[in-house]
């Protein structure tokens, strides 16, 4: 195994799956272009088998040197993570909530529309950083949304996600009639 | 030249209406960059059909304005947060960051400042003097396989800069070409790896990927640093580099203004390979290469100078030939089309007054970020004094209203927040997001250029190398990726 780690191998096979999952797919569009005798595969099989080479060679990398970095490599990025949240039931649990929450506000942007789920996702967010004052997420969450709706519907008059079930949408309408009669006052 | 650029400047500054979008392009642009989770593109995206209610001149003057600022103001989100407002600002991050983790924001701001001033000032000058002749030259010497070669050299470039090993820097860039083969082929349009899912015919858009990769992903770190108890507030400071200190890096500057300028007006490249490029040639001319990507202030000049540089550079083939050189200039085009214009030859005998005009007020924007830009720095540097857990939830509002606003679609927000989990996941891993990204944009260019090409030279690889340029750049990025492979599998130390 030398230097191998489980999560190495997780890793690769991850990789390995992708190459062969998207090397499969590329039957679907396996055409030929009349102007053009290389077709619509070359390209994405070329960039297959170039990064299973990589990975192979990853792969080779860490069964030799483990996870140590190599010389002559310039800008790596500094950040200082550790394997430690696996180790932390609590941490993990609050990683994976902050990961999954933006992914949930995204997904109920079309039914229920930004206007009314943003301030909902600026306090769960703040509450998920660590901050526990209630007074501090409320005054913030406040201030948040109203930096948003001035600059994006009021001064900017963005076109924004209304949602398409009531009473949300009914919520969104309401913003965006107080909105043009703001205007019509200015 | 000096004349028409007088007269240019006359009419820029003779009508109030035209001074006040101006002051709103510097402004906003600078703004909207150094915003972190917005950028220029957001802004531009969002006031693009504004244009249609103004004059010719001064939609298409706006958006050279937003164009010059922004690509400055993405520098403060890159070197304060290590969130690049844009892809061009994204090597500026390898050093800029850690300089602000060291207290040293002020120097790293500051150096952005005046390069991109004097990248932006010396590439409007030359754009005046030699827009006719450099269009003249590029068509003459300048197709797909020259473009493709540069493609190859600048991910060849990107490859080996920001992953932890040479491997994960060929698979970061690797991955990224990938994810652009989502979406129609460029030659025959046929559909590839849509999975059956018709909002992707039309592939990942490159906005609400850069957001999650860069600005949604350093979230989803910085959380973790808080639950880990590892988060260090960044610490403020206002101390400028002195003009010593920037002398010292001339050449430096003068390198990365001929790289940013040559980048700039390859259609279809633009100023991120720019600032790559600006970047690894620093790192290749220095003698201390251990230094960089630690806080090193000739990282930050080098790729701020260079993304600068190609932004009055980007307008030749745009104004010349009509070919946009990134997402803003080909917004430019729709502004032009919105007026019955075209952009290409004919303009410069049809419309003379517009094109001074959008000359002159590019150079009066480069110029006006070394005065602007210090007055607003010092008041983004505040920034870093707010709590991250306040901070946190804005940008991620803005980020989603920036992949929205491009195509108003729910699904541009989703791609954003998955590219975020990825960009986090991979991070950890040592993968390379500046090289992931920069895969996703000049896959599909490289794609293109190749096919176009190839049947240009009807597949005759011979033909191919008997192009000089093509051929040095092909033979430069073998060199490049040769050299790295050489270094990494030589040396088995530490990380530099």
């Amino acid at each position: 195994m030398g230097r191998l780690t489980k999560g190495h191998l997780v890793e690769a096979a991850i990789w390995l799956s992708i190459v062969a999952v998207f090397y499969a797919y590329s039957f679907e569009f396996n055409q030929v272009i009349e102007i053009y005798i290389f077709g619509a595969t070359a390209w994405p099989r070329t960039v297959l088998f170039l990064l299973l080479l990589a990975t192979l060679g990853n792969l080779y990398h860490q069964y030799k040197n483990g996870s140590d970095a190599q010389g002559g490599i310039f800008g790596a990025a500094a950040d200082d993570v550790s394997a430690s949240i696996f180790q932390d039931r609590k941490t993990l649990i609050r990683m994976g909530l902050v990961l999954l929450i933006p992914f949930a506000f995204a997904f109920l942007l079309r039914p229920v529309g930004i206007y009314f789920s943003a301030p909902f996702f600026i306090a769960a967010i703040m509450l998920l950083f660590g901050e526990r004052r209630w007074k501090a997420i409320l005054i913030m969450t406040v201030v948040i949304y109203i930096i948003f709706i001035g600059l994006f519907l009021v001064i900017l008059n963005a076109q924004l996600p209304q949602g398409n079930v009531s009473p949300f949408y009914d919520f969104s309408a309401w913003m965006l009639k107080m909105n043009t009669q703001l205007r019509e006052l200015f | 030249m000096i004349d028409n650029f007088l007269a240019g400047t006359y009419a820029l500054f003779g009508d109030p209406v035209t001074i006040g979008i101006f002051l709103f392009g510097v402004i906003g642009g600078m703004l909207f960059g150094a915003i972190p989770g917005v950028s220029m593109l957001t802004l531009a995206a969002i006031l693009l059909p504004f244009t249609a209610g103004l004059e010719p001149a001064q939609g298409v003057m706006l958006f050279a304005v937003l164009y010059c600022t922004g690509t400055y103001g993405g520098a403060i989100t890159a070197i304060l947060f290590n969130i690049p407002g844009s892809p061009e600002n994204a090597p500026t991050s390898f050093d800029g960051y850690p300089m602000t983790q060291q207290g040293k924001a002020g120097k790293a701001v500051g150096a952005a400042v005046l390069c991109s001033a004097i990248g932006g000032v010396s590439s409007a000058l030359v754009m005046m003097a030699a827009t006719e002749p450099l269009a003249n030259w590029a068509i003459r010497n300048i197709g797909p396989p020259e473009i493709f070669a540069l493609v190859f050299f600048g991910l060849a470039v990107a490859s080996s800069v920001g992953a932890r090993t040479i491997w994960k820097g060929w698979m970061s860039v690797l991955i990224g070409l990938l994810i652009a083969t989502i979406g129609q082929d460029p030659v025959g349009g046929i559909n590839r790896y849509n999975f059956g899912y018709i909002d992707l015919a039309a592939g990942i858009a490159f906005v609400p990927a850069i957001l999650g990769f860069f600005a949604v992903s350093e979230i989803f770190v910085q959380a973790e640093k808080k639950a880990t108890g590892k988060y260090n507030a960044p610490k403020v400071s206002m101390s400028f580099p002195s003009f010593l200190e920037l002398w010292r890096h001339k050449l430096a500057v003068l390198r990365s203004i001929l790289v940013g300028f040559f980048c700039g007006i390859l259609p279809g490249i633009g100023a991120t390979l720019a600032a790559f490029m600006g970047y690894g040639e620093a790192v290749r001319w220095s003698k201390n290469k251990d230094e960089f990507g630690k806080g090193k202030l000739e990282g930050v000049i080098s790729s701020e100078t260079a993304n600068n540089a190609a932004t009055g550079a980007a307008m030749i083939p745009l104004l010349a030939l009509g070919l946009p050189g990134g997402a803003l200039t080909a917004m430019m085009v729709a502004v032009f089309q919105m007026h019955d214009l075209q952009p290409g030859p004919l303009v410069f005998m049809l419309s003379p007054d517009l094109i001074w005009i959008v000359f002159a007020a590019m150079f009066w924007a480069n110029l006006s970020i070394l005065i602007i830009g210090v007055i607003e720095t010092k008041t983004i540097l505040n920034l870093l004094k707010i709590p991250f857990q306040f901070l946190a939830p804005l940008i991620l509002m803005l980020a989603t209203v920036g992949a929205y606003s491009g195509r108003g679609l729910v699904l541009d927000v989703m791609v954003m927040f998955i590219a975020g989990i990825l960009g986090y996941v991979l991070r950890r891993s040592g993968f390379s997001i500046p090289g992931i990204v920069l895969g996703l944009i000049l896959g599909k260019i490289g794609e293109q250029n190749f096919a176009q090409g190839m049947q240009m030279v009807h597949y005759d690889l011979g033909t191919y190398f008997s192009r000089p340029i093509c051929t040095i750049l092909i033979v430069a990025g073998v060199l490049t990726l040769g050299t790295s492979a050489y270094r990494a599998f030589a040396s088995h130390k530490k990380p530099v």
